[in-house]
């Protein structure tokens, strides 16, 4: 299909552009889904995305996304034109899910090198009968139906008016020389020259840039404009008249009444000629013929008007949105999209500098006595005010809201309850809270099984949750809140809760609790944890969905992979609450630096709960080499880190070491180190691959002195 | 110190052309314990001179632990370890040798760089399977070049790295860990 093309950065940039479309399109229309039916401007949006994405898929001859999406083209044509009442809306939802679907997966297949081979026979057809259906049943009479937006039929562009009292309105004919080569672009010059001044500009034939034939159809028809715009019409000459290839242009003013009638003037006055050959009144003098002979490659344009056009139609000028153009230009006028290796090289290459900073800052060629630094000090501050603050701008470079992730759920709990037949309102909140790029990509896997579970087991039938007295629709709510320095999200339903009689049966019979130990010493909260071990599902009916037992042990592994961990607390009869708690950016901890003998060590503030001087005395021996310490009536197993590591020269006596308490998971251990150093913000660096694996190392860092410290993992450690 | 960077310099300028023909058949020769190695120069990274090692503790003795290059960290091994020749006090003349072997980069303690040596492909011959001193590392040397009237031990890089420690298929000495 394209394999003509080389044109690798216009397959990306075509990529990239339809991916977000899709993203848009989708997000437009899961906030609709449980409306009565699309409003104007989400028509209007899907409309303009599908007339997208079928532009750049021809140009870039993928056919069966341009057939797809022309399709569904055309069915958001016939909404937005006849506006038919009863549209069956969750079927036109999920029709457009389905096309949104087909269209991702086939840009999957461009993205990783496969042919475009998906067959789109069958969403065309299943659309076609849905056109058929809301034709028939529909509202408007035959006749009055607008024509069915056929592939080749030209379709103006839209872009919404903001009209004003001082608006004037003018149809302009643009006659191209037939001898013009790619009158479509002198078509596109014009009209980019108009935008300028427009407030409202549509044209015809519509596919100018996208579509080459459009050029023959130029100079065989002309090329029609209307224009809104506050300016005279001898401006408007001036901002066509530069063209060469023009053969003649005729420009009429004409009133908002007319306008809005687009091209189709049957009766509107100023009828402009069909062929550009007989048109008369030229208003503007031919170009020099000098000039002609000149251009004899280019081509001039002529503009007209087929009386088989049609116009799509602009609203009313008085209740308009914004200029549809601005948005998207806004868009990317703020955002550019940057490889991630390069802001991972950047973040390393500002961790040198820090690094060098600090070796600069304290040179011991600083040190020689009797020297007056006040004006280094100063610049010194300068230069770590100016560090820190690029550390923090690129770490916020790296936050990315999570709404995305979000809005794929909203997906889930579609699909989901309409295959159950389940009723759910799905709410999310908190969908821009902000997480490091890394840690999203990790998440948004275990999610999916949360909210899935959520709408699967969670939530009951319509009948059970009537007949519990609860109302018919049932609730799943995403929510995400940053916490002391964690993210936590929160998946929570009101359905049924877990079912701890059924749990503990179950974990029994795969011999999972001790015999000897009473159910009802098993606390809710242990109770629920069995949930997450591999193979444990209650429901004995495996479903589409979920009941294989595989999931839960997914979850809690993908979850702990990147140092965070799951919550589920539930209640009977009203719901359950899985949470998950991870951390903000793997890339930056914030750590207490340690040191036992020659050694630095770094431990994550988050797992301390307390640094204590011990005395001797309050040290238990146990005959086997372990210890425990008393600290306020409570025993902690201790680990003394340089015995552990078997490093030189540290601290024998516990009395001249500093304890820090560790808890993780509700437990609890004292480690042993020589002394503090100091609390700092730490990047982490995997250990070298060629280290085999260390028990209770998670990574390394650089600290300020160019010198590098282990990173303890107190998980690790506690175990 | 002088000598190292004489030697940096020459071995930046071959690293420079970046290509195989200009450093076909050149070798690093550096000394350990008392026998001369070499290494093929593409290998070779850049030669630093020794600096702190942060210690790693449960690996390999031979492992020495981390240093930092220039913002990344890497993991050094200590050749005369690596070998058994056993421990040596580090100097002003032991340097680290950053190699990278299969886009690992790794730094080799070594007590001295000696030079850089051009080898001719006939001047290669195979180890000799007899011979105590070199059954130690007969595993790590694929070739024994002559270099004048001296021989240096050519050394496999990947082996070097990866391969267990040579101890293993000796006769019992103590084993690793």
């Amino acid at each position: 299909m394209a394999d003509d093309f080389n044109t690798e950065s216009m397959l990306d940039m075509y990529l990239f552009e339809n991916g977000q479309l899709l993203e848009q399109l989708q997000e437009t229309v899961l906030e609709q889904k449980d409306a009565e039916c699309f409003d104007e401007d989400s028509i209007n949006e899907i409309f303009r995305t599908m007339h997208t994405i079928k532009g750049s898929s021809g140009i870039m001859m993928f056919d069966n996304i341009t057939a797809v999406s022309h399709k569904l083209e055309d069915v958001f044509y016939y909404l937005r034109e006849s506006h038919p009442d009863n549209v069956p809306h969750v079927e036109l939802v999920e029709h457009v899910l389905e096309v949104e679907d087909f269209i991702s997966n086939e840009m999957e297949k461009i993205r990783s090198g496969d042919p475009v081979d998906g067959d789109a026979t069958n969403i065309i057809a299943d659309l076609d009968k849905f056109l058929n259906m809301i034709k028939n049943g529909g509202v408007p009479a035959e006749g009055n139906a607008p024509p069915e937006n056929v592939h080749e039929e030209p379709k103006h562009f839209y872009i919404a008016p903001v009209a004003t009292s001082a608006s004037r309105f003018y149809k302009i004919f643009i006659t191209f020389f037939p001898e013009t080569e790619m009158a479509n672009v002198h078509a596109y010059k014009t009209v980019y020259a108009l935008k300028e001044i427009a407030e409202d500009i549509l044209y015809s034939p519509e596919d100018i840039l996208t579509d080459e034939k459009s050029g023959e159809a130029i100079i065989k028809d002309g090329f029609r404009i209307l224009l809104q715009a506050q300016c005279t019409e001898q401006e408007v000459r001036d901002l066509i008249g530069v063209g060469y290839d023009i053969e003649k242009v005729e420009v009429y003013e004409c009133d908002a009444n007319q306008f809005l009638l687009g091209f189709e003037f049957g009766d509107s006055e100023p009828a402009p000629q069909i062929d550009l050959e007989s048109s008369v009144e030229v208003i503007e003098a031919k170009q020099e013929e000098t000039q002609k002979a000149a251009e004899e490659e280019k081509k001039p344009e002529k503009p007209q008007i087929v009386p088989g056009d049609f116009v799509i139609q602009s609203k009313e000028p008085g209740k308009q949105k914004k200029l549809a153009k601005d948005k998207p230009k806004g868009e990317k006028a703020s955002f550019i999209s940057v490889n991630v290796s390069k802001m991972d090289q950047l973040m390393d290459l500002i961790g040198e500098l820090v690094i060098s900073e600090s070796v600069v800052l304290q040179n011991s060629d600083l040190k020689v006595p009797g020297l007056n630094l006040d004006n280094f000090n100063k610049a010194a501050a300068q230069l770590a005010t100016i560090s820190t603050d690029l550390q923090n701008v690129i770490m916020s470079m790296r936050m990315v809201p999570l709404t995305n992730t979000f809005q794929k759920m909203n997906r889930i709990v579609f699909d989901v309850s309409r295959k159950l037949g389940k009723d759910i309102e799905f709410v999310m909140v908190g969908d821009t809270t902000e997480v490091d790029k890394n840690i999203i990509e990790h998440i948004s896997d275990p999610l999916m099984h949360l909210v899935r579970n959520a709408v699967d087991h969670g939530i009951e039938t319509n009948e059970e949750r009537v007949h519990s007295g609860k109302l018919e629709k049932g609730k799943v709510t995403l929510s995400a809140r940053t916490e002391a320095g964690k993210v936590w999200i929160c998946v929570e339903d009101n359905g049924q809760g877990l079912d701890r009689e059924k749990i503990l049966a179950k974990a029994r019979k795969q011999g999972i609790l001790e015999d000897s130990k009473p159910d009802a010493a098993y606390t809710d909260k242990e109770v629920y944890q069995f949930i997450t071990l591999p193979g444990f599902s209650t429901n004995e009916q495996v479903t589409e969905y979920s009941g294989r037992g595989v999931g839960m042990d997914v979850v809690v592994q993908n979850i702990q992979a990147i140092g965070g961990a799951l919550e589920i607390e539930s209640s009977p009869g009203a719901g359950s609450t899985m949470s998950l708690k991870i951390p903000l950016t793997l890339a930056i901890i914030d750590g207490i630096v340690m040191e036992v003998g020659t050694s630095s060590f770094v431990m994550e503030t988050g797992v301390i709960k307390q640094f204590i001087r011990v005395k001797e005395d309050m040290m238990v021996h146990e005959p086997n080499g372990d210890e425990f310490v008393m600290i306020r009536g409570e025993c902690f197993p201790v680990l003394r880190l340089g015995k552990w590591y078997g490093l030189e020269e540290y601290q024998e006596s516990v009395e001249d070491g500093v304890m820090l308490i560790l808890e993780v998971e509700d437990r609890k251990v004292c480690l042993l180190v020589d002394k503090l150093v100091g609390e700092q913000e730490i990047v982490v660096k995997p250990i070298p691959s060629y280290i085999k694996k260390v028990k209770g190392l998670s990574g390394c860092t650089q600290l300020g002195d160019g010198s590098i410290a282990l990173i303890l993992d107190a998980p690790g450690l506690v175990e | 110190m002088d000598e190292t960077n004489r030697l940096l310099g020459l071995q930046d300028e071959a690293v420079g052309e970046d290509s195989g023909d200009t450093q076909k058949g050149k070798y690093m020769i550096f000394k350990s314990g008392n026998e001369y190695f070499g290494l093929e120069i593409q290998y070779v990274q850049q030669i630093i001179q020794y600096q702190k090692v942060t210690k790693i503790p449960e690996t390999e003795d031979y492992i020495k632990g981390l240093i930092n290059l220039r913002g990344r960290i890497i993991p050094v091994v200590d050749v005369r370890l690596r070998f058994r020749q056993g421990v040596c006090e580090y100097n002003d003349k032991t340097c680290i040798l950053v190699i990278n072997v299969k886009s690992t980069t790794v730094g080799l303690i070594v007590e001295q760089i000696a030079e850089v040596a051009e080898i001719r492909e006939e001047n290669i011959l195979p180890p000799p399977t007899i011979g105590r001193a070199e059954k130690a590392h007969h595993k790590y040397v694929y070739g024994i070049g002559k270099v004048g009237n001296t021989v240096k031990l050519l050394l496999d890089p990947e082996k070097l790295l990866y391969d267990d420690d040579p101890a293993d298929s000796e006769q019992g000495k103590k084993s690793e860990e």
